[in-house]
């Protein structure tokens, strides 16, 4: 009776030993893990805060709207921006309109036939492709094959090539959350396919759409490598006048006053106030979308 | 009529570009063009002058193709470059603009203040791997050099190696700026770099290119009088048939004040 | 009379409307296939100029090398010819000749043999003379334009080089694309270095990104999923020349000064921006997948007795296997195309790699960095667009088996 009584005791004390030990381990690991996750968010600050840090003293209205002077040690960066502008409004334009009419294919057209499929991976691929591939390509094909030379145009279309899978992937992910009783409703009320592609579906699917949108102008202004050899100058005191002028762009800009110039430690400054700008334009195009996709499902609800 | 077409159009043509010129080519040359021009549109607001790098053969091989008026760079013209363009039956003028020297740079804590050509080929070639066998400190040579195709490279290649290629693995700097950085930054660099970047931050060995007798310091006054052995001119080169156009540019850079600001960039002037 | 022009009216609007529909459906239906179209036209592009490679001659276009006619010697490979002109490779009897002294000879030294007007003013003696040079010394090999070689090519033996071939492009070691006479095309050391630099970047990255994705899909509330799905975006978003330059100011003295180094730019510091770089992406598919794990596996586990970590690293790792094996695959294929930010931190050697601290070159950075300068069409291009097509292979290859991965586990359900 006794000796049982110790044993169970004993048992008792050694599943709570065991039950200690996994409670241990189990505390450890979700420390380290909540551990690295803070890091992560560490990594993030420290990036941002290191430029915003250092940029935010550049930043200045004249900063914004004056051309650089004196080789690039001072003045601003106006022409960098208009630049990366036209590139972003030129891309968009070639991407945008098609990117969606391939994505509304792909939804409503051939739903899970084998060609959609085939053109899934494929986009897959075209989005894992570097960017520096799209140079290549767009180097070969518009500026030298068709002759457009280093021109705002060559360089939207490489950059759109670029931005086109994510354009394609967010339509068809918007339109899929489009329930299948407006395609119903509509086609049984009398309409025809595309009258209820153009008044039911991209309505209610656009909000979602125009998020892939503002993505990708996100992606696109922050590009180099693709423009490296169709659009970009170093210095242009004027700013492009035609889609066949070159232009400078912010991510180039940074890239030559961190690495060439006479005077690197005069040129720095303008080179923190660069990133800061491309930064903020990151962060804000990345806060419109998910206002608006909070919206959108606020709304939805 | 054909030839009243052909002539409107060149006249057209002509007209581009006389409110149009395109500078392109040698990463050394351009911050001087891009002063250059910056300070020209101030005085000719009317005038368009866009100026682009990419380095010496981009400029020449666009002039080639028509896409640039002036292809500025820090080498002569090549022997086939030149015949390419005589077979498209194009005859290009060359104006020297400016001469620049190279340095060769060192960290400022880096006892080693001179060298001769044949140490520095050593060491660009990687026969001499440590600072001890030119007297120096015992620790490891990093050699910095340009990227492959720069005129800066070639010249460099050229004068100071005798044609010899640079030992393999290399560390190779996409800009003359990041040259200056990484040396000032790293205890045993060595790299070449213009004059005009030559800054506090590094510091410029004195070159002998008579086996130590007599070594140099880089300057302008030394480049100007010749004593310093590394110095190549630089070069504009423009079409024959567009002269008319780029003439008013180029003179504004061989002017007093054009040439003002070639040594207040630390270039040496042409005069 | 009416009804009937109204009726002919609405006929011919409902054809015209129904012409519209076909043409924009034509319209939707080749837009699907563009992503198919530029796929197609990128590979054309890219392996029609990267292939031109291996048409080029070895010595450069358009010039050839030459001996004196006594001279045994038929043939001379590119690092041959590299190590004749850098004076490493001193006598014939090296490559298969006589026992004698080479002396390489480039073109332009013809210019310190003759004054300038003995060429007569269009060049036309230029080729005696250069006949007579190369005539005048046994042991010389010359490198000439081949428009200005003797009209008989009498007095002189040309050497055979050949082309470039694949051995010469994937088995070399030597990455010098602008060396004359013979441009050396070795991509061994920038296909390695890639690599290279990839794998140790993911080797970085993935205790970190793991980690933050059983956080995410564990763990976290719903409070601490709002900071840091954002964060991650972000990270996501930052334009790779940022990174490069935070790389180029920020991790390179950082990387010198904790280990002591000779230089900052070494392989190690382009590991640790790339390994930020790819912890978005191997963050988002590893949650993705933990996230898929049923609720009902999951309890089983928990009512087992199991601790909630035995469930994760039991029951949801092992469950969603597959999904992290797709995040490192897609982890490594963003680091090897990153381009601008290696460009600028990793010091850009072309040397076989042996070590995490020292210079390194890869493919998307020398592509970066010499496409500018390389003359349109000739050997050096073309050897930049093979660069390319191996990086676009690359590539393919890792979409593909990210693709079969997923597709593994979707069955697997």
């Amino acid at each position: 009776m006794e000796q049982s009584k110790e044993n169970e005791f004993s048992l008792q004390l050694k599943a709570s030993g065991y039950r200690l030990r996994t409670r241990m381990t189990q505390q450890v690991a979700f420390w380290t893990i909540r551990l690295l996750g803070f890091v992560v968010v560490g990594i993030l600050v420290w990036i941002q805060g290191f430029i915003i840090v250092n940029g935010a003293g550049v930043l200045s209205w004249d900063f914004l709207t004056q051309a650089p002077t004196e080789g690039m040690t001072s003045g601003g960066i106006f022409p960098a921006i208009v630049g990366t502008l036209c590139l972003v409004v030129g891309s968009m334009v070639f991407a945008f309109p098609l990117g969606v009419m391939a994505g509304i294919y792909m939804n409503e057209y051939t739903k899970d036939h084998w060609t959609v499929r085939l053109i899934r991976v494929v986009t897959n691929n075209l989005s894992g492709i570097p960017s520096i591939v799209f140079g290549l390509f767009g180097m070969a094909l518009f500026v030298n094959t068709l002759g457009f030379g280093d021109s705002i145009i060559a360089g939207s279309l490489t950059l759109g090539l670029l931005v086109l899978p994510i354009v394609i992937r967010t339509t068809e992910e918007a339109l899929k959350a489009v329930p299948d009783s407006y395609r119903s409703g509509s086609v049984a009320l009398g309409a025809s396919k595309l009258q209820t592609i153009f008044r039911v579906i991209l309505p209610s699917a656009f909000p979602n759409i125009i998020t892939g949108l503002i993505l990708a102008i996100g992606r696109v202004s922050g590009e180099t490598a693709p423009i490296l050899f169709t659009a970009v100058a170093y210095f242009l005191p004027k700013l492009p006048t035609s889609i066949f002028d070159q232009v400078m762009a912010l991510p180039y800009h940074l890239y030559v006053i961190a690495t060439s110039g006479t005077d690197i430690e005069a040129s720095r400054p303008i080179a923190y106030g660069t990133a800061l700008v491309l930064i903020i334009i990151v962060l804000a195009m990345n806060l419109l979308a998910s206002f608006i996709r909070k919206r959108v499902s606020r709304k939805q609800r | 009529m054909k030839k009243i077409v052909f002539s409107l159009c060149l006249l057209a043509v002509s007209l581009g570009m006389a409110n149009a010129q395109k500078i392109k080519g040698s990463d050394t040359v351009l911050p001087l063009s891009q002063k250059e021009a910056e300070n020209y549109l101030q005085k000719h607001p009317d005038a368009n002058v866009t100026v682009t790098g990419g380095g010496s053969g981009v400029g020449i091989s666009a002039l080639l193709e028509g896409t640039t008026d002036i292809a500025q760079s820090s080498r002569r013209i090549k022997f086939d470059e030149r015949n390419k363009l005589k077979t498209a039956g194009k005859t290009v003028k060359e104006v020297i603009i400016a001469y620049d020297a190279l340095a060769v740079v060192v960290h400022p804590s880096n006892p080693v203040k001179k060298l001769t050509r044949e140490q520095l080929e050593g060491i660009f070639t990687g026969k001499i791997k440590n600072w001890k066998e030119v007297g120096g400190p015992d620790m490891k040579i990093v050699p910095y050099s340009r990227e492959t195709s720069s005129g800066t490279y070639e010249f460099f290649k050229e004068s100071v190696l005798k044609h010899r290629n640079y030992m393999s693995g290399i560390m190779s700097m996409p800009a003359t700026g990041a040259i200056v950085q990484s040396v000032s930054q790293t205890p045993g660099a060595i790299g070449y770099i213009g004059l005009a970047y030559l800054a506090k931050e590094v510091q410029a060995v004195a070159v002998s290119y008579d086996q130590g007798a007599t070594y140099v310091a880089p300057s302008i006054e030394h480049a100007k009088d010749q004593t310093y052995p590394i110095v190549r001119p630089l070069y504009y080169y423009y079409e024959a048939k567009s002269e008319a156009a780029v003439k008013p540019f180029i003179d504004y850079v061989l002017s007093d004040e054009g040439q003002a600001t070639v040594s207040g960039l630390g270039y040496v002037t042409v005069k | 009379m009416n009804t009937d022009k109204q009726l002919k009216f609405r006929n011919t609007a409902r054809r015209g409307a129904k012409w519209l529909e076909r043409g924009v459906e034509g319209l939707f239906t080749a837009s699907g296939w563009v992503s198919i179209v530029i796929v197609l036209l990128i590979t054309i592009f890219l392996f029609k100029e990267g292939f031109g490679l291996f048409q080029s001659p070895t010595v450069e276009k358009g010039y050839v090398l030459c001996v004196h006619p006594s001279n045994p010697v038929e043939r001379l490979n590119a690092s041959q010819i590299k190590h004749i002109f850098d004076y490493e490779t001193t006598s014939w009897s090296e490559v298969g000749g006589a026992d004698l002294e080479i002396r390489p000879f480039r073109f332009e030294e013809i210019f310190d043999y003759y004054a300038e007007e003995e060429f007569g003013p269009d060049y036309e003696f230029l080729p005696d003379k250069l006949a007579e040079v190369v005539a005048g010394d046994e042991g010389i090999l010359a490198f000439l334009p081949e428009q200005y070689l003797p009209a008989d090519r009498s007095g002189i033996k040309i050497v055979e080089a050949g082309n470039i071939t694949v051995t010469d492009f994937f088995g070399g070691r030597e990455w010098l694309p602008t060396s004359t006479p013979a441009p050396q095309f070795g991509a061994l050391p920038l296909i390695l270095g890639t690599l290279w630099v990839s794998f140790f970047a993911i080797l970085i990255a993935l205790p970190l990104g793991m980690g933050v994705a059983i956080y995410m899909s564990e763990l976290a509330g719903e409070r601490m999923r709002k900071v840091l799905k954002p964060a991650i975006e972000l990270l996501a978003g930052i334009p790779s020349v940022v990174y490069g330059f935070f790389g180029l100011v920020v991790i390179v003295p950082l990387v010198q000064r904790a280990f002591d180094l000779p230089v900052g730019e070494t392989a190690f510091a382009g590991c640790l921006i790339l390994a930020i770089m790819a912890l978005p992406t191997i963050i988002t598919v590893a949650e993705d997948a933990m996230r898929n794990t049923p609720l009902a596996m999951r309890e089983a586990s928990l009512s087992l007795g199991a601790t909630q970590w035995q469930t994760i690293y039991r029951v949801v790792i092992p469950y969603a296997s597959s999904g992290i094996s797709a995040a490192i695959v897609l982890g490594i294929g963003r680091a090897v195309g990153e381009t601008m930010a290696v460009l600028m931190v990793t010091g850009n050697a072309a040397v076989m790699p042996t070590s995490l601290f020292e210079p390194i070159r890869t493919i998307p950075a020398t592509i970066a960095a010499e496409l500018g300068e390389a003359p349109a069409g000739g050997a050096h291009y073309q050897s930049l667009f093979l660069l390319g097509c191996i990086l676009f292979l690359i590539t393919l290859v890792i979409s593909v088996s990210a693709e079969l991965i997923s597709k593994k586990q979707r069955q697997a359900v």
